[in-house]
């Protein structure tokens, strides 16, 4: 193989430029790419999710693992970096006199903003508060994921609340959920003095609130799709009820390191250390799931045409091509803002070198996951002739090929 | 609709007896609460011609001991924070202010070559408001030296128990009488304590919900909070008044052509007669409601919240100059308003 590359249009194209470009020169907006980047991310966290579901078949127990592993890790984020509370109250304009954890409120609220699930605040109050969300990008992968991200704002607001005077605790709940079919996501957050509700555990902070009579839903019709980061009737300006501005430049780099693995990995990494599964039976759920869901990527011609147009890939390249898989790697990760160099690129073989931890996340599985994702991928858009495998990978960079390979036992 | 709960709306304000008690114990007897705002001391032998610079208002004419409400511009005239500057002695002065790293970055970018620095002294001092028609007895059964003849806008010096304090004669729920204790940090669990135990003597209680003492009390009165005032001109929202337009400022260009072609924008206030709504108000960060009089679009909801003396919803609207007057009936949301002035009390 002649690891050349063919006249492409940006040739440097996955030096982290700015705006995203394919090989074709089809460019697509800051706009675009964040909300593809989400939707791509939490795709690859729906096969995850079925991972888990594999391994562990009982819902409550992995409701409880992932609730347990939310509140810990975003504990864990408050305690251990040095300054980060501080600067979190100041950037959103946490007011001095302000008592208790419904300041939690204002960490959701810009934080949902960032990850493109747009909505808005019904209540803010030091004993409820009310969010009720339109869209998710988090909604295909599962229920457990929304109970868990509930929790992971129980502890933003915990922790938040010891740098402020004493005050009533408030309980974060999630209503609706638009991953169980709901037309909303809706966080209600009571002070269970004020609302009393019968025990309940971490986990169950789901459904009914003691306030359900004081929600408001907004009907589909006055429902929005966008932040209003990117809204012409918001000035294009996210703001809060503190007076906390952003512009659409706050959607990056969240839209990249949140998602719906960024719950799941981490929880069954304490599944591992918990010693209730091992590294082995983690890593093979992960590969038979993510290769089937990138197989179904491209099972149809017309998914195929899409792509093509997506990419504005020129008629001269042949549908059996394995440039159509690196244009489409290469639009992903210059959305991931993932550095990559290429090797190869040409009609026998595209070869790229790319930058590990960004890919990772801090989640050395989601390189796997992604792995086998595009290699199932590979075999459907490109056809069975076709593999995609990682190969002579130098310290720090996930190196893949995209050709033609057999393989008898794959 | 595809809700698993009947939809009702029933409102936040109008049924909950603890915002109504505390609320209404500001208006009758005395409410205080922890309401420490950040604090910034400015000093320097140019502080005071510096802060002329940053303010529209008159800083350098206030006596050690006075303050003053103004807002901060930008270069186009927006306002950018409102806060209230005290002259402590003559090179001296506190300002009073939620947004302080804001603050912070615009004096750094317009400091030049005034030989000023300011300090964020927040972690020093914690506040607490006492507002209401006893809050006069309440402060004097506390301190050292009597307060009665305070002035509005005024800070003293005094004691509680032997610890230094200021009293403050302001407060931001529009009562007459209504004073704010600044004390070291160190002494709030002991000051906290005192105040708990004085109130019951005044029939008062402490007022501990956010809403009260930031959205209900203060849009009664027809004061602004600066998520209000984001992104408005002093003449849009009536604060015009007091500004000195003999001296330069921040902004100043700005605001005389706004002053020569007259505002685009005006605030107006309203209320809501249907008691469970469904109003998006920008004070809960958003674009507000749109406001519609017969059938065309004047404005947006610049805050909803609830009268507990008018025992009505209320709020502002920020609209097109001379679009609404009071006494027109508007929509919003499918909800029936009626226009009156900004103040409800």
């Amino acid at each position: 193989m002649s690891k050349k590359i063919d006249p492409r249009i940006p040739k440097e194209v996955g030096s982290g430029l700015y705006p995203v470009k394919s090989p074709w020169d089809k460019m697509i907006s800051y706009h675009d790419a964040a909300h593809y980047v989400q939707r791509y991310t939490n795709v690859v966290s729906a096969a995850i999710m079925q991972a888990f579901r594999m391994l562990v078949p009982d819902y409550v127990e992995r409701s409880k693992a992932m609730c347990t592993n939310a509140y810990n890790r975003l504990s864990y984020v408050y305690q251990m970096i040095p300054g980060y509370p501080e600067m979190n109250a100041d950037e959103l304009h946490m007011h001095p006199f302000m008592r208790g954890n419904f300041v939690g409120g204002l960490i959701g609220d810009a934080g949902d903003e960032d990850l493109l699930m747009c909505g808005r605040v019904n209540d803010f109050g030091t004993y409820r508060a009310e969010k009720e969300l339109d869209i998710c990008y988090w909604d295909l992968v599962g229920s457990e994921l929304c109970r868990s991200t509930t929790q992971s704002l129980q502890a933003c607001a915990d922790h938040a609340a010891k740098l402020r005077p004493e005050g009533p605790h408030i309980e974060y709940h999630m209503v609706e959920a638009r991953g169980c079919g709901d037309r909303h996501c809706r966080i209600v957050a009571e002070c269970r003095k004020k609302f009393p509700m019968p025990p309940h555990e971490q986990w169950e902070c789901f459904g009914p609130v003691a306030t359900e009579n004081q929600i408001k839903f907004t009907k589909e019709e006055d429902c929005i799709d966008e932040s209003m980061m990117f809204r012409e009737e918001t000035d294009y300006l996210f703001s809060n009820g503190t007076n906390m501005e952003k512009d659409w430049r706050s959607a990056y780099p969240m839209v990249t390191r949140s998602y719906g693995a960024t719950y799941i990995l981490p929880t069954l990494d304490d599944l591992i250390r918990e010693g209730r599964l091992t590294d082995e039976q983690v890593d093979y759920a992960i590969h038979c799931l993510c290769e089937a869901a990138g197989k179904a990527t491209f099972i149809d011609d017309f998914a195929k045409e899409g792509l093509r147009v997506w990419l504005g890939a020129p008629h001269e390249i042949s549908k059996d091509d394995g440039r159509l898989m690196g244009g489409y790697l290469e639009m992903f990760l210059q959305s991931l803002h993932a550095a990559y160099e290429i090797e190869a690129f040409n009609g026998e073989e595209c070869i790229y070198a790319i930058d590990r931890a960004a890919l990772a996340n801090n989640m050395p599985k989601m390189v796997d996951a992604y792995l086998w994702f595009w290699y199932g991928m590979t075999k459907s858009l490109v056809n069975a002739q076709w593999s995609l495998w990682e190969e002579d990978s130098p310290e720090g960079k996930l190196r893949i090929k995209i050709a033609k390979k057999v393989d008898k036992f794959c | 609709m595809n809700y698993p709960y009947p939809v009702m709306y029933k409102n936040v304000y109008k049924y909950d007896d603890m915002k109504r008690a505390e609320h209404m114990a500001v208006r009758t007897t005395v409410g205080w609460y922890l309401w420490t705002h950040q604090l910034v001391e400015v000093t320097g032998p140019d502080c005071a011609a510096f802060l002329e610079y940053i303010f529209p208002k008159n800083i350098g004419n206030l006596a050690p001991g006075r303050e003053r409400y103004t807002t901060m511009l930008d270069d186009r005239g927006e306002i950018i924070d409102d806060v209230v500057v005290f002259r402590m002695k003559e090179k001296k002065f506190w300002i009073s202010t939620l947004f302080r790293m804001d603050m912070f970055r615009w004096f750094e970018a317009h400091k030049g070559s005034f030989d000023v620095s300011w300090t964020d002294i927040t972690p020093q001092w914690e506040m607490y408001a006492v507002q209401g028609p006893k809050s006069l007895d309440m402060i004097n059964a506390m301190i050292k030296n009597p307060v009665d003849n305070m002035k509005f806008f005024e800070i003293r010096a005094n004691e509680i128990d032997g610890v230094s304090v200021y009293i403050n004669r302001a407060g931001y729920t529009g009562e007459k009488l209504g004073f704010e204790i600044y004390f070291p940090k160190t002494e709030a669990p002991a000051m906290e304590e005192k105040l708990r135990e004085l109130a019951k003597t005044f029939d008062g209680r402490e007022v501990t919900e956010f809403q009260v003492m930031a959205w209900t009390l203060p849009c009664e009165a027809g004061f602004f909070y600066m998520r209000d005032l984001r992104h408005t001109n002093p003449f849009e929202v009536g604060l015009e008044g007091g500004i000195n337009w003999e001296k330069d400022f921040i902004g100043k260009e700005a605001l005389l052509k706004v002053r020569e072609e007259g505002p685009a924008r005006e605030v107006v206030g309203f209320t809501v007669a249907d008691a469970d709504i469904h109003i998006k108000g920008r004070n809960m960060g958003n674009e507000g409601e749109f406001v519609y009089k017969d059938g065309e679009y004047v404005g947006r909801c610049m805050k909803i919240c609830y009268s507990f003396v008018k025992d009505t919803n209320n709020g502002t609207i920020i609209c097109r100059k001379d679009s609404l007057k009071p006494g027109d009936k508007v929509t919003m949301h499918g909800h029936e308003a009626v226009i009156c002035a900004p103040k409800f009390i």
